[in-house]
């Protein structure tokens, strides 16, 4: 494996001051779950890497006013755990529930799958229907940015280069929202999305009040399925109206071939489980 | 590239030995003579490698050892002797769990994880927390029976 030397802060500072390193490349590990597998295969190039083991206000799940605050140090198995998140954000949990594996869940955080920003990275999808925020933070300042916006292609985001991500935000989801979340893979577990797809909405008598559609693996980042969500918005929930917005959902997508699966194939597995997972959404909202 | 004196303790063993950053723990153990943990992937694809450190089954593979300064860590060769195996290394044993044997290290500090959080778990719970732990001979079926079988064993102790 490539030579680099590693930094271990115990500080929120001194983390931001060996990320402020210029002429270098510094990059941040938490979980190391991508970044080691990275750097051996030569993906990464760090020279330094910068340790984000000890640092308190990385960690830690809350529940501030009517937001929930993710700390980026959250392990996978804390999304799986943690009971704020099963009371607040089960789509994020189910996602949890088949991510990797579980010692991979054990170190993966947060954090880090959104900062590698894989386009099938599973724990994007969900937040991306919980309309989550990215805060960031230099020793120039912090900023907060959407999600949305923050993802701007395959393993890349718009985190500068001194920058750590320090924790995803999101409004609680109305309490009896229902929350589904699905991932195709070649194994029940241990696989790496084909497609998932998160869906979030909330149910008022017949109609379908916010709705939020997010596919993973089908573009060059994860998505939310705009166009799809809108059709449902403020209606009347029907079968029709669900294969329908299945449909929109998968003209949205923009899947590839690759070693995993064809483009073809993942388009119309948008389908199908976009049309089961508004289904499933529907059935557990109140 | 700068060395660094990592203290480890390992099986109730303490050792200190000095690495590169760029050593994981999986390189550290097996240096330090622990060749019970396997190397398979080398990406935490396939659990060969696992190993319980403070309480927390992981892939060795993934962790740099300087990032395990102090930390408790178990491999299978610590779970028992052979005059004294550990429940599940004896049931897998007498389940004939292994063909090649080398998923196995893994399998069992996986099964030992499991147990240490879910001392009756389902058929489902063990599939779960095996489900990191990759095999291309046994098909998996006698693994299962010698986790659960070590399981009614432990909790008649």
């Amino acid at each position: 494996m490539r030579d680099f030397d590693l930094v271990m802060p115990r500080t929120l500072s001194e983390a931001l001051a060996a990320m402020s390193a210029s002429d270098i490349s510094v990059q941040p590990i938490a979980g190391g779950t991508d970044m080691v597998v990275d750097v051996r295969s030569r993906r990464a190039k760090p020279d330094v890497l910068v340790a984000l083991q000890h640092i308190p206000e990385l960690q830690g799940v809350v529940r501030e006013n009517g937001m929930i605050r993710l700390g980026a140090r959250t392990t996978v198995t804390e999304l799986l755990q943690n009971p704020l998140i099963a009371d607040h954000a089960d789509i994020a949990r189910q996602a949890a529930q088949v991510f990797a594996n579980p010692m991979v869940r054990n170190l993966a955080t947060v954090g880090g799958n959104v900062g590698s920003a894989s386009p099938a990275g599973d724990i994007i999808t969900p937040l991306l229907a919980l309309d989550a925020e990215v805060e960031l933070l230099s020793e120039n300042g912090g900023r907060k940015l959407s999600l949305e916006n923050f993802l701007v292609g395959p393993r890349k985001t718009v985190r500068r280069l001194d920058e750590i991500i320090v924790a995803l935000r999101f409004v609680r989801p109305a309490p009896h929202s229902g929350h589904a979340f699905y991932k195709l893979g070649l194994r029940q577990a241990d696989a790496i999305s084909i497609i998932n797809v998160a869906v979030l909405l909330e149910r008022d008598g017949p109609l379908v009040g916010d709705v939020r559609i997010a596919l993973g693996a089908v573009s060059p980042t994860p998505i939310r399925a705009h166009q799809a969500e809108s059709i449902l918005r403020g209606k009347t929930f029907t079968d029709s109206e669900a294969r329908e917005a299945a449909r929109i959902a998968s003209d949205e997508a923009a899947p590839i071939d690759d070693l995993r699966a064809g483009a073809e194939y993942r388009r119309r597995m948008v389908r199908v489980y976009a049309e089961r997972m508004l289904q499933q959404a529907w059935s557990r909202a109140r | 590239m700068n060395m660094k004196t990592v203290t480890m303790h390992i099986n109730g063993r303490t050792h200190q030995m000095a690495f590169a950053p760029n050593v994981t723990l999986l390189n550290a153990l097996r240096d330090l003579g622990y060749t019970d943990v396997k190397s398979g992937c080398e990406k935490g694809d396939c659990g060969a490698c696992t190993v319980i450190v403070n309480g927390r089954a992981l892939n060795s593979c993934l962790l740099l050892a300087w990032l395990a300064e102090d930390a408790m860590i178990l491999t299978v060769a610590g779970m028992g002797t052979p005059d004294n195996p550990h429940p599940l290394q004896r049931a897998f044993v007498d389940f004939g769990a292994a063909q090649c044997g080398y998923c196995i290290p893994g399998m069992i500090v996986s099964a030992k994880a499991l147990l240490d959080e879910i001392s009756e778990p389902t058929d489902e719970e063990i599939r779960e927390a095996l489900s990191g732990n990759l095999c291309r001979c046994t098909g998996y079926i006698r693994v299962f029976e010698a986790v659960r079988a070590a399981a009614q064993e432990i909790s008649k102790e």
